[in-house]
């Protein structure tokens, strides 16, 4: 009897020790509760992410609140609007659960998700596009941003033509911009024109051709990131060529950016809130996967701030947000 | 009889335990298999805004670009800046381990703190190249998957000694500039913490020794690799100092332009000369106007080169060594070339 006991009492070790290896080793008795993470892949204009500081702190904050796992896409050439849509057919093939897109050329881009079967959700950090699966646009009102730079361009009362520098009209928001700018100077009386840069070069010859046919020194209003980057670094590099411009404005906030308007060579910047923009389409991408949500477009406000007020503490939040 | 009963109960209990590892190790293969057609590799910066790092980070960038484009394998970069914050990168590493990432790239804070992420690493599987900031030799012995990727910091410095021993050899008068047979220098270092600064500032002085250069330190100062640092000192060196400095030797290219913005700052009319090293294209800008004598540049691309062909190969359960020589099997050093006005 003492002998059946003991053995008895192996056998049920024996079957213990099984079982506690199976529960903790392999899923076959207990099912381990797994956090569902969602693939999300964003595709941005640019072909590095280097310029996207702020909008990727607000996304990877949201990236860790809601179990996401980004993954962020630059493109092989700046502004490539094809390479873009490929990438979103690639990403959404490749599993991914939603995508966040920041449109090279939104007009182009509305038209060919038009023709394309999305089967994830997408949120535009522009303009909301028609499609059915584009559930959500997250923006500033563009033509209003312009209005702001006009405005600051006419109380700083400088007289003279008023340059608009774009890397060209159908890039990101420039029109929307550029129309809300024309608005306000041309009731004011001013004149205006567009000179599109696309290069270094093309900025350098600018200047150079202006120095040397003495016309009247104008005001430049930058319309996209590059352009007025582009126009800051040439300032800096050459007195000469600082010379030549009476005021530069313009929409943006890299950190190169921000360096060059607080050394005095950016005259005003429109600015808006990049980690909320970036924590908010994280949000959206995961409501919309979870198939919650309405088709909506968030429009971000958007502020024109000069040297004097990268010091003031609400600004200095949202132009230096910290992780 | 017994003992076959009991037999049979124990084969039973062995093929359960044996069914069980099967099937775990078996999901986990079909998972490492299904990521094949894609790499992900994240990239830990110790500080984004350090104008090598951010030339680094851009080559990797074209170079993911190039290999997908070759190779046809999808490359995610995740790039990630600690901001000099050691427990900021540790909780990066390991957010990134926990979403699967293949292989990391790690440009260490604080290179005296590297064996708690190659723990983690080590427990996850997942391979490190550390780079720019070397570990200590025991961390990096610790696991087969450790290698480093740099610029060997006893050549940066002798190439740069000889910059100037060679221009000092040629014509005296460019160096000792008010011929006092003295050549009065100013030095600008980077981190303590950072193996580089002890080994350029050691060798590149022995090096202007032996070459021949009369050498007499002024003063010099821990500048942190920064421009900005760098450009404060040396405007109080230029007023402490006023017509005496005649070198300014610095550790890098940003602490030399740092250095150039000061002089600029208040018109010295005769630039003096001013060495550094990394050849940044800022740096290399800095040469074409003649601003700076010269500096040491190590080739970002092949840096970059060399970074992301061992990371890709360890992320695809491939040899390095098969497309990259190692030294040690473990070191790769890059390229250096000496720039010039």
């Amino acid at each position: 009897m003492e002998q059946f006991k003991s053995r008895m009492l192996f056998l049920i070790s024996a079957v213990i020790l099984v079982l506690l290896y199976l529960m903790s080793s392999t899923n076959l008795i207990i099912h381990e509760k797994k956090t569902e993470i969602y693939p999300v892949s964003v595709i941005v204009e640019d072909s590095s992410d280097e310029d996207y500081e702020k909008l990727r702190k607000g996304m990877d904050r949201a990236a860790e609140e809601f179990h996401v796992d980004l993954s962020f896409i630059t493109l092989y050439e700046p502004n490539d609007q094809e390479q873009q849509i490929s990438l979103i057919a690639r990403e959404i093939s490749d599993g991914a659960e939603a995508v966040i897109l920041s449109p090279a050329r939104p007009a182009q881009a509305a038209m060919s998700l038009d023709d394309m079967m999305l089967n994830s959700p997408m949120v535009v950090l522009g303009e909301l596009f028609p499609n059915e699966k584009v559930t959500t646009g997250i923006s500033i009102d563009y033509m209003e941003a312009g209005r702001l730079l006009g405005t600051a361009v006419k109380e700083d009362g400088a007289a003279g033509p008023v340059y608009l520098i774009s890397e060209g009209l159908d890039y990101g928001y420039a029109r929307e911009l550029s129309d809300g700018v024309v608005q306000v100077l041309g009731e004011a009386g001013y004149e205006t024109s567009l000179r599109t840069l696309y290069t270094e070069e093309d900025c350098r010859n600018l200047m150079e051709g202006l120095a040397a046919s003495g016309e009247q020194r104008a005001v430049w209003v930058a319309l996209d990131e590059n352009s007025l980057e582009t126009a800051a670094r040439m300032m800096d590099s050459s007195s000469e060529y600082c010379r030549q411009v009476k005021g530069l404005y313009g929409i943006g906030g890299t950190n190169r950016i921000l360096n060059y308007l607080d050394k005095g060579i950016i005259r005003g910047l429109v600015v808006h809130n990049w980690f909320d923009e970036g924590y908010l389409s994280v949000e959206k991408a995961v409501e919309a996967i979870q198939g919650g949500g309405i088709k909506e477009q968030i429009i971000m406000d958007a502020y024109y701030i000069t040297k004097e007020d990268m010091r003031d503490p609400a600004y200095e939040k949202l132009l230096y947000p910290i992780d | 009889m017994k003992k076959k009963v009991w037999c049979a109960v124990f084969a039973v209990l062995a093929a359960g335990i044996l069914a069980g590892t099967r099937l775990a190790w078996s999901r986990g293969k079909e998972e490492m298999q299904q990521e094949k057609t894609a790499i992900r590799l994240g990239i830990l910066l110790y500080r984004g805004d350090d104008t090598f790092i951010s030339n680094v980070r851009q080559a990797l960038e074209e170079q993911a670009k190039l290999y997908e484009q070759e190779t046809g394998i999808k490359v995610v970069l995740n790039i990630e800046d600690a901001k000099e914050n050691q427990i900021t990168q540790n909780s990066q590493l390991e957010r990134l381990i926990s979403l699967g990432y293949d292989a990391l790239c790690v440009n260490i804070v604080d290179r005296s703190m590297a064996s708690a992420m190659i723990d983690d690493a080590m427990a996850a599987d997942v391979p490190i190249v550390f780079f720019n900031r070397e570990p200590v030799e025991e961390d990096l012995r610790l696991w087969e998957k450790l290698y480093y990727v740099g610029a060997d910091a006893k050549e940066s410095a002798v190439l740069q000694g000889n910059i100037v021993a060679e221009l000092y050899q040629k014509d005296p008068a460019k160096v000792d500039r008010n011929g006092d047979g003295k050549v009065n220098y100013v030095l600008l270092e980077g981190e303590t913490s950072h193996q580089d600064s002890l080994i350029r500032t050691e060798w590149s002085i022995q090096t202007l020794m032996e070459g021949g250069v009369p050498l007499e330190k002024l003063t010099g100062g821990i500048a942190n690799w920064e421009r900005s640092q760098a450009s404060a000192m040396m405007e109080q060196w230029l007023e402490q100092f006023p017509g005496q400095i005649e070198l300014v030797i610095s550790n890098n290219d940003d602490m030399a332009l740092g250095a150039i913005d000061a002089m600029e700052r208040l018109e010295i009319p005769d630039p003096i000369n001013v060495v550094g090293i990394d050849g940044t294209p800022q740096g290399v800008q800095a040469l074409e106007r003649g601003m700076l004598l010269g500096t040491v540049q190590s080739d970002r691309a092949e840096y970059a080169h060399a970074i992301f062909t061992i990371a890709a190969a360890l992320a695809l359960d491939e040899d390095p060594k098969k497309d990259i020589q190692l030294v040690d099997e473990k070191y790769y050093w890059t390229h250096q070339t000496i720039l010039v006005q």
